[in-house]
């Protein structure tokens, strides 16, 4: 490394940061991505007459081709189709999950936030207690009793992901809850309810918008895993999560057809939703901050 | 420093008992349970009103909670009905597997995250910096199992350079380093990347803040190489309150363990508490709940106790 280059980068490492980090093009590719993937699940099973759930042993494995764009799988099932009507569970999944526990984290953090004192001490050992089982171990216990039913398995995977979003709204509350703002409604005569979702919620927007878009994210990764595990959704519905989890057989087919689309599906949605909560993060300071 | 442990580890004590009491609420509101597995499926609803009742298992729930931790009082974890075997046993014969793997998988990610985080540090917001930065979120995107069937397709079934799965060779019954150090590569690698992402950004974000300080400004001003102002001075300061990150993480790993140990079926911890949610095994179940708690509980005193001792400008109280 010569002089010039260190001397550069020395002066480099002191200049503030604030240009952006990132091109935006990689949001801008996110958002694309996000848009057509959901597009695509929500609207061309409609356009395109194929049955995800014909099985037709005589075409087990087939290669991609004209008649099945990306092949079929072991039991000759179109694995396009399969792959756009998993993609719609599998979103839903996420986004109803990520909103089930948005919806417990803030009402739970709000609460420990703002009141305080013995109440928030108390919420906040439950959440320490909860914190020391590891996530995995709750989702697959629960996950495994209620087995079969999709609506529970969005309950399920919302029931055991409030946690982060809680600690972080509760800490927003706690700064928030001391704005002029908060006395001015109270002279008004606003009660605690009125006070805490009518104004301090709505303020910490930034914080519960950003931790949503990552929660999807997360929800949809814990859908692969318990489908992975055989506890997710029930064949032959498909999704995202049990078509990968047949990967590991159908490895030994040598389908590549079958292992690669539906992990690039995840991995490249889930990729574009942290870039969006990523990019949303840095942004939300600015944005939504100082109101 | 004493005051502090000692007042933590009393305040550990509510919330182990509180992970017991969840845990054992949680395993009677569950249908089925070890009765039906024990009895099979031929079972007369006679014999499974005997079982239950030689279990003890027709009382109410609050009294089996207490004569389960009179029991644990005395060291007895619980007796596992379906494997027959003491659960202290079952577990005793896991952890270490699942703490070797575990290890592993840190040495891997920090080994990987400490210099990614250092460089993408010192050249941010250039070109190296961004493509580690799109690296590092679509490895923190990956699903995990779909990484480890990745890897044993290209590493294992490809190439034939490592192990699918497993301990060790089932040629010998002995000991054996090399294949054990080899069935360990894979999975460690897998568990690590769950990691990796996390802690390569947490380096990176903190090693920018040392590089805006005083102290490595006279470092560089005063000519230092910048690798002995980056490694001797700034990433001292900044792997700091990496510690703390480190003591939280436990928890990620037993999880990511299960699901690690389930592709490269590799006998530990993960997959035992598989097979007890399979096999509705409530004893296993219990005490390995408890026993992680107890592990997640103490890694987390441990990075506070170390974050106090490593930087003398934080009271401990």
């Amino acid at each position: 490394m010569s002089e010039a280059t260190v001397a550069f980068a020395a002066e480099e490492a002191f200049t503030p940061n604030t240009v952006r980090r990132r091109p935006s093009g990689i949001t801008a590719l996110s958002l694309g991505w996000l848009m057509i993937t959901v597009a695509a699940c929500a609207l061309v099973p409609f356009v395109l007459h194929v049955d995800a759930y014909a099985t037709n042993v005589t075409h087990a494995y087939d290669p991609p081709g004209a008649v099945h764009w990306l092949g079929t799988d072991g039991l000759g099932r179109d694995e396009f189709m399969r792959l756009l009507i998993g993609g719609r569970i599998t979103l839903v999944v996420g986004a109803v999950a990520a909103l089930v526990a948005m919806l417990i984290g803030t009402v739970y953090g709000a609460l420990c936030g703002y009141y305080g004192g013995w109440l928030d001490t108390a919420l906040m050992r439950i959440v320490d207690v909860l914190l020391s089982v590891p996530t995995l171990f709750l989702l697959l216990f629960l996950a495994a009793m209620f087995h079969g039913n999709v609506v529970a398995l969005m309950l399920v995977i919302g029931a055991t992901s409030w946690l982060q979003p809680a600690r972080l709204v509760r800490g927003e509350l706690l700064t928030l809850k001391e704005r002029v703002y908060v006395e001015a409604a109270r002279a008004v005569g606003a009660g605690d309810r009125r006070i805490i979702f009518m104004h301090l919620v709505p303020n910490a927007a930034g914080t519960v918008i950003t931790t949503t878009t990552f929660m999807v994210a997360s929800a949809m990764l814990a859908e692969t895993a318990l489908s992975y595990l055989g506890i997710g959704v029930r064949a032959p519905t498909p999704s995202w999560g049990n078509l990968l989890s047949s990967a590991q057989s159908d490895l030994f087919a040598q389908a590549y057809w079958l292992i690669l689309p539906p992990g690039f599906a995840i991995l490249g949605t889930v990729c574009a939703l942290n870039f969006l909560g990523d990019w949303l993060r840095e942004h939300e300071a600015r944005s939504f901050g100082d109101a | 420093m004493t005051a502090f442990v000692v007042r933590r580890l009393l305040l550990a004590i509510p919330t182990v008992l509180g992970v017991t009491i969840l845990t054992f609420a949680l395993l009677h509101l569950a249908p089925g349970g070890p009765v039906l597995a024990l009895a099979g499926e031929r079972a007369t609803p006679a014999q499974i009103a005997q079982i239950t009742h030689e279990l003890g298992l027709d009382k109410p729930w609050p009294q089996q909670y207490g004569a389960w931790l009179a029991a644990l009082a005395h060291g007895d974890l619980g007796y596992s009905y379906v494997r027959q075997r003491p659960v202290l046993t079952l577990i005793a014969e896991r952890l270490p597997q699942t703490v070797l793997l575990m290890g592993c998988a840190l040495i891997v990610s920090i080994a990987c995250a400490v210099p990614l985080g250092v460089y993408q540090a010192y050249r941010r917001n250039q070109g190296f910096d961004r493509a580690a930065s799109v690296f590092v979120f679509i490895a923190w995107s990956m699903p995990t199992f779909w990484f480890g069937t990745l890897l044993i397709a290209f590493f294992a079934v490809n190439l034939k350079w490592l192990p699918v799965g497993g301990l060790q060779t089932l040629d010998t019954l002995a000991f054996d380093w090399p294949s054990r150090i080899a069935h360990l590569v894979l999975p460690a690698a897998t568990l690590a990347i769950v990691s990796l992402a996390a802690w390569s950004r947490y380096i990176r974000g903190s090693m920018i803040e040392q590089l805006r300080e005083d102290y490595t400004r006279t470092a560089v001003a005063k000519g230092l190489p910048m690798r002995t102002v980056l490694f001797r001075h700034t990433l001292r300061n900044a792997l700091i309150p990496f510690i703390t990150l480190l003591g939280g993480t436990v928890p990620a790993l037993f999880g990511g363990a299960v699901i690690t140990e389930q592709i490269f079926a590799y006998p530990g911890m993960g997959q035992l508490f598989w097979q007890s949610a399979v096999d509705r095994d409530y004893s296993t179940l219990l005490g390995m709940t408890l026993i992680t708690a107890v592990l997640v509980i103490a890694g987390n005193l441990l990075a506070d106790a170390l974050y106090a001792v490593v930087d003398p400008r934080v009271q401990v109280s």
